[in-house]
C-alpha cells in the first residue's frame, strides 16, 4: 500500500531515529549494514550522502524508499514510519534502468502505466513537460538505445518527477557517465531542483561532486555505516563553476577526504 | 589561407572492365551460398554417376526427383500435413506449458527446488527408448505422437525462458517494487519482456526439435507422416523416395524456423539483436 500525505514544513521531510541493518548471509553469518545511524532532512534540503563502498549508502536510500526493512530503529518520511513504498517519494537508479521497447515517452510514464494499468491525458502532458526540462522534447518517440548515457539518466530523472514526488532518492545517478558529462548532470539538476524544489537525497562517491550539489553532507564511515560527521557546505547559490575554485570548496573537500580516509578506530 | 581540395577521378577516367569484374564479384559474393549449394550438388551427381553407386546404397540427386515424382502429389501432402500437424501440436502444446511454468518456477524458489529436479530427469531420459512405452500408453491415433514432440520440445522453452526471466535487472525489479506495483503487473510488465529474446531463441530451436518429435513417433508408430513414410521405403528399398522425404523434411523444419524469426522480427523488433536490425 502506498499513503500520501501533505508534506508540510514544520515536520523533517525524512528522519531517521537510530536505524540500524544486519543482512544475514547465506553462510549463516551477518553482515551489519547500518549501525546507529540518526538524521534528519529538512523540506526541500538537498543532502548528500558520501562514504567509501560497502558503507550501506545504498542501503540507507532502500530503507527510505521502503524496499528494505530496517532491523533497528525508525524511519520516518513526515513523520510517518516507512512501511512500504511510498508515493511522496521518487527513485533515480545508478543506471537508468529504462525499459528497451519502449519510447523516451512512454518510458516517463512507464510507473502510471506500471501502476495504475493506464496513462491519463494530463501525465501524458506533464511527460511532455518533463522532457522539455530535461532538454529531451525531441527524442520523445526515440528508443533509449539510442541515447547517449546522458541523456538516458536524464529521462530516468524526468521519470522519477512524473508523479511529482516531495522527496527524490538519488542512488549514484551519475556514477556511470564520463567526467565531462557528469559536471553537466550536476548544473542540469541544480537547475531542475531550483526550479522544482525538492527533498534531495543524493548518494555520491564523489567529494566535488557532493560539494557541489548539496545543503548539508553526510559523511559515513566503511563498515558498519555509521553516520561520522554532518557537513554544511554553507557554500553560495546559485552554485556555478566559479564555486570549484572557491577557498572554502578545497578546505571541506580536505576536511571530506580526512573523515573518509580515517581509519574507524580513531573515530 | 587556401583551403585544400582533394580531387576524386572521374569515373569516365576509368576503364570500363574493372567495374565489370567487381559486378560479377559482388553477384559470386551474394550468391555464394547458393552456388556452394548447386556445386556440392553437382559433385554428388557425377560421382555417383561416374562410380556407378547403386541408387538403394546412395541415390544421385536426379534419382531422388524422380523417386520424388513416383509418388502422387495427393500422397505427399497427405505425409506432410500428418507430420506438420502432429508437430505443431507438440510445439503448440509445449509453449502454452512451458513459459507460464517457466514464469512459476522463476518467481517461487520452492517450485524451482521440487519442479526443476523433475524436468531435468525427464530431459535426460532418451526420447526414442521412451517413445515406444507412450505409444503403448496413449494408444493408436496422434495422442502418443503429440506427446512425444511435446516432451522434446518442451524442455529448451522451460529452461531458456526461465534464464530469460532471471535476467531482468534486479534495479528494473526495484523500481517496479518502489511503485508498489503487482506481482503480475510486474512479470508482465518487466520481466517477460526482457525474457523475449531468450525466448525466441528456445522457440527457433524448439521449433526443429518438433519436427525430430514427430518422426520419431511416425517411426515408432504410425500409419501416415513424413518418418513413417522414410521407414516404409527404406523397407522396400526406395532409398530414393526415402531422400526425398528427407529433403522434405529439411524444408519444412527450415521454413518453420524462419518463421519464427519472422515472428520476432515482426512483433518484437527491438528485441533483435543489434547486428540484425
Amino acid at each position: 500500500m502506498t499513503t500520501r500525505i501533505e508534506p508540510d514544513g514544520s515536520r523533517p521531510a525524512i528522519r531517521f531515529d537510530r536505524v540500524g541493518q544486519v543482512f544475514n548471509g547465506s553462510d549463516g553469518g551477518s553482515v551489519t549494514a547500518l549501525e546507529d545511524v540518526s538524521f534528519t532532512l529538512h523540506r526541500h534540503e538537498f543532502v548528500a550522502v558520501i562514504g567509501p563502498s560497502g558503507c550501506g549508502k545504498s542501503t540507507l536510500l532502500r530503507i527510505i524508499a521502503g524496499l528494505v526493512k530496517p532491523t533497528g530503529g525508525q524511519a520516518e518520511i513526515y513523520g510517518l514510519p516507512v512501511t512500504g513504498p511510498r508515493e511522496e517519494v521518487g527513485i533515480v537508479f545508478q543506471q537508468p534502468t529504462l525499459l528497451p521497447w519502449l519510447n523516451v515517452r512512454d518510458n516517463v510514464t512507464f510507473p502510471m502505466k506500471h501502476k495504475h494499468g493506464r496513462v491519463t491525458q494530463a501525465e501524458k502532458q506533464r511527460a511532455a513537460e518533463l522532457l522539455a526540462m530535461v532538454g529531451l522534447e525531441d527524442f520523445a518517440t526515440r528508443r533509449p538505445n539510442e541515447l547517449s548515457g546522458g541523456m538516458q539518466q536524464r529521462v530516468g530523472i524526468a521519470r522519477a518527477l512524473l508523479h511529482d514526488p516531495d522527496i527524490l532518492l538519488m542512488d549514484e545517478p551519475f556514477s556511470a557517465l564520463d567526467a565531462l558529462t557528469r559536471d553537466e548532470m550536476s548544473f542540469e539538476l541544480l537547475r531542475i531542483w531550483t526550479e522544482r524544489p525538492k527533498t534531495v537525497l543524493f548518494i555520491t562517491h564523489s567529494i566535488p561532486e557532493a560539494l557541489l550539489l548539496a545543503d548539508r553532507i553526510l559523511v559515513m564511515s566503511a563498515r558498519p555505516g555509521r553516520v561520522r560527521e554532518i557537513i554544511d557546505v554553507g557554500l553560495a547559490r546559485p552554485r556555478s563553476m566559479q564555486t570549484l575554485s572557491e577557498p572554502r570548496f578545497h578546505e571541506i573537500a580536505n576536511h571530506i577526504r580526512a573523515q573518509v580516509f580515517r581509519p574507524a578506530a580513531l573515530a | 589561407m587556401k583551403s585544400p581540395t582533394i580531387s576524386a577521378p572521374r569515373s569516365s577516367d576509368r576503364r570500363r572492365w574493372p567495374d565489370m569484374g567487381r559486378a560479377l564479384l559482388k553477384v559470386l559474393d551474394r550468391g555464394a551460398p547458393l552456388f556452394a549449394s548447386l556445386l556440392l550438388l553437382l559433385i554428388w551427381e557425377l560421382g555417383c554417376r561416374l562410380f556407378q553407386v547403386p541408387s538403394y546404397l546412395l541415390p544421385a540427386p536426379s534419382a531422388i526427383v524422380q523417386g520424388a515424382l513416383s509418388v502422387s502429389l495427393e500422397s505427399w501432402l497427405g505425409h506432410i500435413w500428418a507430420t506438420l500437424r502432429v508437430s505443431l501440436q507438440g510445439y503448440a502444446l509445449a509453449v502454452i506449458i512451458g513459459i507460464p511454468l517457466a514464469v512459476a518456477l522463476a518467481n517461487s524458489r520452492l517450485l524451482s527446488r521440487t519442479l526443476y529436479p523433475q524436468l531435468v530427469i525427464i530431459q535426460s531420459t532418451p526420447i526414442v527408448a521412451v517413445a515406444p512405452i507412450i505409444v503403448v500408453v496413449l494408444g493408436a491415433g496422434d495422442a502418443p505422437r503429440v506427446a512425444i514432440t511435446f516432451l522434446i520440445t518442451f524442455f529448451p522453452i522451460v529452461v531458456s525462458t526461465v534464464t530469460g526471466l532471471l535476467a531482468t535487472p534486479p534495479a528494473m525489479l526495484e523500481l517496479s517494487r518502489s511503485l508498489g506495483a503487482s506481482r503480475l503487473r510486474e512479470v508482465k510488465n518487466i520481466q517477460l519482456p526482457f525474457a523475449v529474446p531468450y525466448i525466441f531463441s528456445a522457440l527457433r530451436i524448439s521449433v526443429t526439435l518438433a519436427i525430430i518429435g514427430a518422426v520419431v513417433a511416425e517411426f515408432v508408430a504410425a500409419e501416415d507422416g513424413l518418418g513413417f513414410f522414410i521407414a516404409f521405403s527404406t523397407s522396400f528399398f526406395k532409398v530414393p523416395q526415402a531422400f526425398a522425404a528427407l529433403g522434405v523434411l529439411v524444408t519444412l523444419s527450415l521454413v518453420l524456423f524462419q518463421l519464427v524469426s519472422l515472428t520476432q522480427r515482426l512483433l518484437f523488433p527491438w528485441s533483435l539483436p543489434d547486428a540484425e536490425k
